[in-house]
């Protein structure tokens, strides 16, 4: 599956590269050197953005890092294999109608800025 | 009639009057500047040393000690006699952007609630975003937000939550 360009163009001002890995019938974008929000430890780490529906959920932002938020998450998946990489998932569900990449990508971070 | 910059300092210690001249060389802060109007704003000055009005004043000093504060968008006449040149104060009560427009504020460490009461938001129901040095980021509701003024910040209703 391809994604538009522009939106691809948007998510490089997040991180410092972002390639397409597929695996299986899910393309994921890879986001190296991902910004995570303030007060987050690490400051940056590796994403894996699926932007289609897994395991329940309609997004899901995988970290190469359990990373230590502001707020406490439920991090329900650890060391999930994909890329022939481990990634880690806090349990959060995006509500967006049709959103960008972008727009996906920031309500995932948003997860670390809220208590709820 | 000058074809070069003068400077204003030098004039203004001898008590002479400031000729026309095709530019003004000018100290804020200590930093000699060039200006090429005899007449430019605070906004324009305080530009010529990085900074701007949202976060900063411009103040005219005068030979005998007097100091006049300059809005952004007032004129100075360069050649005023006396006028030996400006310094710049960071203010307490600083503007902000959010969603493009323009709020007041007072410098230091702020609430994510206290800078979203400002559009009339609340953290239960939207989430505050900052552009600093690459696109807008959320920002934690429960870490103080540091203000030192022109900050740009958006808000967006919240979009997510724990499953």
């Amino acid at each position: 599956m391809e994604y538009p360009k522009e939106q691809i163009e948007e998510l490089k001002t997040y991180c410092s590269k972002v390639r397409a890995a597929t695996e299986g019938e899910i393309t994921y974008l890879y986001l190296e050197e991902l910004r995570l929000p303030a007060g987050c430890t690490p400051e940056v780490c590796d994403g894996l953005l699926c932007p289609v529906a897994r395991d329940g959920y309609p997004s899901r932002l995988f970290l190469s890092v359990q990373v230590s938020p502001p707020y406490p998450r439920n991090w329900n998946v650890s060391n999930a294999r994909i890329g022939e990489k481990n990634w880690y998932v806090f349990s959060w569900k995006v509500n967006l109608v049709s959103p960008t990449l972008a727009q996906m990508l920031v309500a995932h971070l948003t997860g670390f800025t809220k208590e709820k | 009639m000058n074809t070069s910059a003068i400077d204003i300092f030098e004039f203004s210690q001898r008590g002479e009057e400031v000729p026309h001249a095709p530019a003004y060389r000018v100290r804020i802060d200590g930093e000699t500047v060039t200006a090429d109007t005899p007449r430019p704003t605070g906004e324009l000055l305080l530009g010529k040393v990085g900074k701007r009005p949202c976060a900063f004043e411009l103040i005219e000093e005068f030979v005998h000690d007097k100091n006049d504060v300059v809005e952004p968008g007032e004129e100075v006449d360069l050649r005023r006699r006396g006028l030996k040149g400006f310094i710049t104060a960071h203010k307490e009560i600083v503007t902000i952007f959010i969603n493009d427009q323009p709020y007041q504020i007072e410098r230091g460490e702020r609430t994510v609630a206290e800078i979203l009461a400002k559009v009339g938001q609340t953290p239960d129901g939207y989430v505050l975003l900052e552009e600093k040095k690459g696109p807008p980021m959320p920002l934690p509701a429960n870490l103080p937000v540091k203000i030192h003024g022109c900050e740009i910040f958006f808000s967006q209703p919240q979009s997510g939550g724990s499953s």
